[in-house]
């Protein structure tokens, strides 16, 4: 087993362990933080997969942003330390399907695809430059779509918290 | 791993190890330099004399609050969630290790030349907001937690003037991989970006308000990034007691004092690499060389830090609105500004 | 004021306060600092500088008045009279001498240096001087003994005024019996010299 495995399979175990936490534990701040080893150990694997744009603009957006954001949440919610979570089987007929559903969908969706390997070495230095040429010519509309929901979003908390001034 | 080309060794496990253990190295010894550097420069603002007993000039007193620091007792508070009280220093110094790997000391020395250097930094130091995070949250102490908050909320406004700022450096030089950066700024202290880099002389002087001014927002930017005065709310004495470190003490307490100080330097080092010309020597070719590099590079990144450390002893603390309307409404749309002006005149 | 201009105006004085502020911590940083290098450099005390008490035990009459005048009572004074013929010797300020001190104990760690033990003595024999640095691992060092007689003085001191109380007291009981004024049985008081 060379250095590249034994990272993968490290990178893989944190997220897969650190997953299992965020899905099990009762108590929720232990599982915002369990998210942050899930995410970092994905931002790993995609380092292993030279998509290091992915890698840093994952741990950017998912740790620095949504993560504080969901821990901002969580300790300001009063009580929130309070709420017995609970873990035990519900429903069993429903979720049942829909697990096998979805499931179903991926692995489906994992061996019908024609996955693409790249015979040469992607070339890493040009990830960056490559991405943002991409997004401002091919995909320009959907990043621009993108970019005007975000506006919108902005725009409606800026409304929400505002509101009590007109009365 | 440039350093092994250079010296000549197989690339291994061992020796990708201690090539990545001299930031480490340079770290505990810069700390030791700044623990000293600041009590002096306290001292003498304030017309006092700080250590004199220890050593010539009290030179060994670093060492002796270390050695203290040491050998106290690691006490976990009896309320405290003991996991996440025993895991938060090490999140938030390895959020700022991990910023080390990307910042290019000498020509010849970088932990990992990525190709996306700043921006590797700027995601690795959201690392040390969820530290703090946790930190302040597992020690289950107000002051903890609302210092923990404050820091949080701090830090993620202040990446955006960050952001803006290295943006505009990018937008100059072309590359995000700060080894590269500097070698486009190499040549003499004229090509430093913050005096318009290595533009024709016309467009220079265009940008050159520019520049200076983004150089400006960036430095205040990164005080507020590492939470120094005037920019301390999360620490602040006077209301949080310590803020999110009020309940640590000993090794884990060292671990975040370490790390705060370590930023100090990073958020230099940043602002150098972008901005002062990195480990490029002021006067073109003459003094240069690897090892004057990291000597440049050093001297430059320290003359930052003492710049902070000058300016936490001038100034009161900012209150909580006020650091928020500095950020949204002063350095943000000066940014702005600036994105908007230096666009223009790289186009023309 | 309008907006825009009161918002440049902030900014204008934030930065420039900023900067006189600056301005001043630098060139404190090159004033020479106003620490004084305590044990190895050490401050001229003024001239009149209470300090550590000191008792000239050779002069001491005995009189008791520190003791009585001190606010916190840390000078222990006892005192044995001499016979007629022992001759206790004259002050240095021309007192007579009437009295044995065996004990002149002062417990400095009580001192609070107001002084006040100074004046009333008659010889002068009390003193604060300027020593400050006398700090103590054991409290009980602290007690000082000005007294210099030893304990067989002290013993021979103490059986001859007995013996002359004795006798005093049968002089006085025959007096009692003889319908005669007794004499004086203790020496007079000593009077209080003028202030100094």
């Amino acid at each position: 087993m060379d250095l590249y495995a034994i990272i993968f399979y490290l990178f893989a175990v944190i997220t897969l362990g650190s997953a299992t936490i965020v899905v099990f534990s009762k108590n929720v701040v232990y599982s915002a933080f369990a998210l942050l080893f899930a995410l970092f150990g994905v931002a790993g694997l995609y380092v292993l997969l030279m998509a290091d744009f992915l890698a840093i603009t994952q741990l950017l957006v998912y740790v620095g942003g949504i993560l504080v954001l969901v821990l901002f949440g969580v300790m300001l919610t009063t009580k929130v330390f309070d709420v017995q979570m609970k873990t035990k089987t519900i429903q069993m007929v429903p979720a049942v399907a829909i697990l096998g559903l979805l499931s179903g969908t991926i692995v489906g969706v994992f061996w019908s695809t024609d996955w693409y390997i790249s015979e040469n070495p992607i070339d890493v230095a040009k990830t960056a430059p490559q991405i943002g040429n991409m997004l401002l010519t091919t995909y320009l509309l959907p990043f621009e779509i993108a970019s005007v929901v975000l506006l919108v979003a902005l725009i409606g908390a800026a409304m929400i918290a505002r509101r009590e001034r007109k009365g | 791993m440039e350093l092994l080309q250079h010296i000549g060794l197989e690339q291994n496990l061992l020796t990708i190890v201690l090539v990545s253990a001299l930031p480490l190295v340079f770290i505990l010894l810069y700390a030791l330099v700044t623990l000293y550097l600041e009590m002096k420069v306290s001292a003498h603002i304030q017309d006092r004399l700080a250590y004199m007993r220890t050593g010539w000039h009290g030179v060994l007193q670093p060492f002796a609050d270390i050695l203290k620091l040491l050998q106290k007792e690691d006490t976990v508070p009896a309320a405290a969630d003991r996991f996440l009280f025993k895991l938060a220093p090490f999140v938030v110094f390895a959020g700022t290790y991990a910023g080390f790997a990307a910042i290019p000391f000498s020509s010849a020395y970088i932990g990992s030349n990525i190709n996306l250097g700043v921006f590797f930094i700027i995601a690795a130091s959201s690392l040390v907001v969820i530290g703090i995070l946790m930190g302040g949250w597992a020690s289950n102490n107000k002051w903890s937690i609302f210092g923990a908050i404050r820091s949080a909320a701090q830090m993620v406004s202040y990446e955006i003037p960050t952001a803006l700022a290295i943006l505009i450096a990018v937008m100059i030089t072309g590359s995000l991989n700060l080894q590269e950066v500097t070698q486009y700024q190499s040549g003499g202290i004229q090509n430093w970006v913050v005096f318009g880099g290595s533009l024709p002389l016309t467009q220079k002087l265009l940008i050159l308000p520019f520049t200076l001014l983004t150089f400006f927002i960036l430095f205040i930017a990164s005080i507020a990034e590492v939470n120094r005065t005037p920019f301390d709310l999360p620490e602040a004495e006077s209301e949080l007691v310590q803020g999110f470190n009020t309940e640590y003490s000993g090794m884990r307490f060292a671990m975040f004092y370490l790390a705060e100080y370590a930023n100090m330097f990073l958020v230099s080092a940043v602002a150098v690499s972008l901005f002062l010309g990195g480990w490029s020597s002021p006067f073109g070719e003459a003094l240069s060389g690897p090892l004057w590099d990291l000597f440049w590079f050093v001297a430059k990144g320290m003359f930052l830090v003492f710049v902070q450390i000058w300016i936490r002893w001038t100034l009161p603390r900012l209150r909580v609105d006020q650091l928020m309307y500095t950020s949204w409404k002063v350095l943000t749309p000066f940014l702005f500004l600036c994105v908007f002006a230096v666009g223009l005149i790289l186009v023309l | 004021m309008d907006p825009v201009r009161t918002y440049f105006r902030n900014i204008w004085l934030a930065l420039s306060s900023i900067a006189i502020g600056m301005r001043i911590t630098m060139k404190h940083l090159f004033v020479p600092s106003v620490t004084v290098q305590y044990p190895d450099v050490k401050l001229k005390l003024p001239e009149r500088a209470r300090n550590r008490l000191y008792v000239n035990i050779d002069d001491c009459i005995g009189c008791d008045q520190c003791s009585m005048a001190c606010p916190v009572d840390c000078i222990t004074i006892e005192t044995i009279k001499s016979t007629p013929d022992q001759d206790l010797g004259v002050t240095s300020t021309g007192h007579k001498k009437r009295l044995h001190v065996p004990k002149f104990d002062i417990d400095i760690a009580k001192c609070c240096y107001c002084g006040l033990c100074v004046y009333p003595c008659p010889t002068e024999c009390i003193v604060m001087t300027d020593v400050y640095e006398f700090s103590e691992f054991d409290r009980n060092n602290l007690i000082y003994n000005f007294s210099v007689m030893t304990p067989a003085e002290v013993e021979t001191a103490r059986v001859k005024a007995k013996k002359a109380e004795e006798e005093a007291a049968a002089k006085k009981a025959a007096a009692a019996a003889a319908p005669k004024p007794a004499p004086p049985a203790s020496p007079p008081p000593v009077p209080p010299t003028e202030p100094t």
